[in-house]
């Protein structure tokens, strides 16, 4: 089908006429097919190769790695190629270093057993605000978002036991949170059980444990919004590392570029409705486990 | 072929207008060429260019039904809307191409285990660093080289003549005089110092003949497999730079030290597991043994191992540059005391095998002395390895090409400053161990 559109095409381009045939069967059968052929309008079609970018192939590695991995700029381009998110674009260049959100994965051999890991480095990442640490436990070495006071040498606990007491945690150990007491500070908060960390995971930020209520735990997430989750999910404990990271000076444009941030547009635009400091409630509060709804007939 | 092509473009016209044609035409070819007007070029752009981006569209998925057969358009050589397309199986060739040959996945190997075996090789960088390694080889790590070695080189008899000014010719030949540029690299300095320092020390083969009863090799595979607790343990890799004579060194440390080592608890260091950062494969051979050269080789007991710090892919620190070293030196401890006394574990070895490494970024050397004692490593008790090692000793402080002056102030001259002749000694003595 495509060769034929093709063929189509190309045949509405021909400057020269077919001279094996004899003029008058040309003048005759090839009037109404030229007539078509120079009038119809035929659609455009594309000479280069296909538009797929190889932007996003360096995420598709499925083995987890220590190693730094490269990655491609987007420059705010989405898969069309056109810009969907202004101001991004430039900026040094980063190796992304694959950090493990999910804390409590077990190593292939020792299942559902709490255990303990050291703390090799906690260096800087250019791919997030808070500082990252790598620990080694048992045969493996990982990536994680450090505490703030994660140092080299420490020895980190993670357990998904939760026992009758709470656990007096230190900082840095991963509990589920009906393990926890309630008010402990926690960060990478799970909202459902073994996704991994979605939440509360910035430089300096911390949810407060509110309380517990049959199987469920209600946290306040630093925007002072309360969700809902299981008490299975796992959580660490402590505020994340890079506590000065809000009181940071950029100083000058250049160093915002650095970051990979473009400038904004510059239209000035009279502020409506949208503007000023807004006071208003709190939303309700997002409750992320299924209950059994109670239906009143 | 004119009059034919107007009367064409006229019979065109009811769908275009004459005039507009004529006109165009007139344009297109103002000097009214002799082209052929048959029919006008027609190039357009369709579709908009600021049109809503659709999603992407999820290509759909083949559905597979186990009991039924999909009509595919296989049979009729060409694509027909509405019939599946043919999938058909991966040819293989039928005789064997070395070219186009891709191995089968490692549960189809020959030579698959469940087990899997714990390899350390050269580009290893252990966590642990020497205590990992130390570990691993069931050794007792002492600090510092035994007193007796070092006596040996301090013995006047021993000495070179104009040892120091030597040595010191030798460090300015590999930092500034072998190149044709500023300053050598890093790599080749480090090799030629070492070998100018093995020169230096093979002159004394006048005074004691026996050194003339080694040779050095390079670049020979070392292979050696013990258990350890659970896990199988290799090592397999090539060595830099190898001493190998035709007499076994003498044993460092006497009987009753040795059965003292029985008491000592090796270092262990949780939570880390002692296998971290070894290459874990499931593939390999069994018991294999081999110390790099035949059975009827004329210099078979290893000496001295020169490790140098490689700068291409693997760079080392250099408590991951000590730990390889103490991993290699056992390794061809181990292999010698396999060939010597059988691979079936003993308790206690009649004769310890000690072998002997210096390892260099040429500036600062590690010496270490591995004597091994037994090669039952199975279990952490009983009679252990030994471990000497004298780590990040420094030949010289600077040997600066250019002078480093801060603040119009000469801080450090240019050439060789900071010459320390102790290191030398130790580097002499551990050449003249069973020789001298």
């Amino acid at each position: 089908m495509a060769v034929s559109c093709l063929t189509r095409a190309l045949r509405s381009l021909t400057l020269s006429q077919p001279a094996l045939l004899s003029s008058q069967a040309v003048a005759q059968t090839k009037l109404g097919t030229q007539v078509s052929g120079t009038v119809a309008q035929c659609r455009g079609f594309l000479t280069t190769a296909s538009l797929e970018n190889n932007r996003t192939y360096w995420k598709e590695r499925e083995k987890y790695t220590v190693r730094p991995i490269g990655m491609k700029k987007t420059g705010g381009r989405d898969y069309t190629g056109r810009i969907r998110t202004h101001g991004i674009g430039g900026g040094h260049k980063q190796k992304y270093r694959w950090i493990d959100f999910q804390r409590l994965r077990y190593e292939p051999n020792k299942e559902d057993k709490p255990f303990d890991e050291k703390v090799v480095e906690v260096r800087y990442d250019p791919c997030r605000s808070a500082d990252i640490a790598l620990v080694a436990g048992g045969n493996r070495k990982r990536w994680i978002i450090a505490t703030e006071k994660m140092q080299a040498g420490d020895v980190i606990r993670t357990s998904a036991v939760i026992g009758r007491m709470a656990v007096a945690a230190n900082e840095g150990d991963a509990y589920p949170l009906g393990a926890l007491p309630v008010g402990t500070l926690v960060n990478n908060l799970e909202v459902q059980p073994g996704k991994g960390a979605e939440y509360i995971r910035a430089a300096g930020t911390s949810g407060i444990l509110l309380r517990k209520v049959n199987g469920t735990a209600i946290v306040q997430l630093p925007s002072k919004q309360q969700i809902q989750v299981l008490e299975t999910c796992m959580v660490t404990v402590g505020r994340v590392s890079n506590i000065d990271h809000n009181k940071r000076i950029i100083g000058k444009a250049g160093r915002n570029r650095w970051l990979g941030i473009r400038p904004s547009s510059g239209l000035w635009q009279r502020k409506g409705g949208w503007a000023g400091r807004k006071i208003k409630l709190l939303p309700p509060m997002k409750s992320y486990v299924n209950l059994p709804s109670i239906s009143a007939n | 072929m004119f009059p034919e092509t107007a009367q064409r473009l006229k019979a065109a016209a009811p769908l275009v207008s004459q005039t507009r044609l004529l006109k165009d035409l007139s344009r297109l070819y103002p000097h009214g060429g002799a082209f052929s007007l048959q029919s006008r070029r027609q190039i357009s752009v369709s579709g908009c260019l600021s049109a809503k981006i659709q999603p992407p569209r999820k290509p759909r998925e083949p559905v597979e039904i186990p009991g039924l057969e999909m009509v595919t358009y296989g049979e009729r050589m060409h694509f027909v809307p509405g019939l599946a397309k043919p999938r058909y199986p991966r040819w293989e060739r039928d005789y064997k191409d070395p070219r186009y040959y891709t191995a089968p996945p490692a549960q189809e190997m020959p030579l698959y285990k469940e087990k899997p075996c714990h390899v350390f090789n050269q580009r290893t960088s252990a966590l642990e660093g020497v205590r990992q390694a130390a570990w691993l080889t069931k050794a007792k790590v002492i600090p510092g080289l035994p007193p007796h070695l070092l006596s040996l080189a301090e013995n006047p008899e021993n000495q070179i003549p104009d040892q120091d000014e030597r040595v010191q010719n030798a460090i300015k030949h590999a930092r500034f005089w072998d190149t044709t540029q500023e300053r050598p690299r890093k790599e080749k300095y480090s090799n030629t110092l070492l070998l100018n320092l093995l020169h230096l020390c093979a002159t004394l083969q006048s005074r004691n003949p026996a050194i003339g009863r080694r040779i050095l090799a390079e670049d020979h595979s070392l292979a050696a497999t013990w258990t350890r607790g659970d896990d199988l343990f290799q090592i397999r890799g090539r060595n830099g730079l190898l001493h190998t004579s035709m007499d076994p060194l003498p044993e460092v440390s006497g009987k009753d030290e040795v059965s003292q080592t029985a008491d000592y608890v090796l270092e262990t260091f949780y939570p880390v597991s002692p296998t971290i950062d070894l290459q874990q494969v499931n593939v390999y051979k069994e018991d294999v043994n081999c110390s790099g050269f035949t059975g009827d080789y004329p210099y078979p007991h290893a000496h001295t191992l020169y490790f140098l710090e490689t700068t291409d892919s693997c760079k080392l620190r250099p408590e991951q540059f000590r730990a390889k070293m103490v991993m290699f030196t056992f390794g061809n401890a181990l292999a010698r005391a396999h060939k010597l006394y059988g691979t079936e574990p003993q308790q206690l070895l009649d004769r310890p095998v000690t072998v002997q490494a210096v390892g260099t970024n040429g500036r600062i050397f590690q010496f270490l002395v591995f004597q091994l004692n037994t090669t039952d490593l199975s279990g952490d008790d009983g009679i252990k390895n030994q471990l000497w090692l004298e780590d990040d000793v420094e030949l010289y402080d600077f040997a600066k090409v250019r002078p480093l002056i801060k603040k119009k102030q000469v801080k450090v001259p240019a050439g060789l400053t900071g010459y320390k002749p102790e290191v030398f000694t130790k580097f002499l003595s551990l050449y003249l161990h069973g020789a001298a």
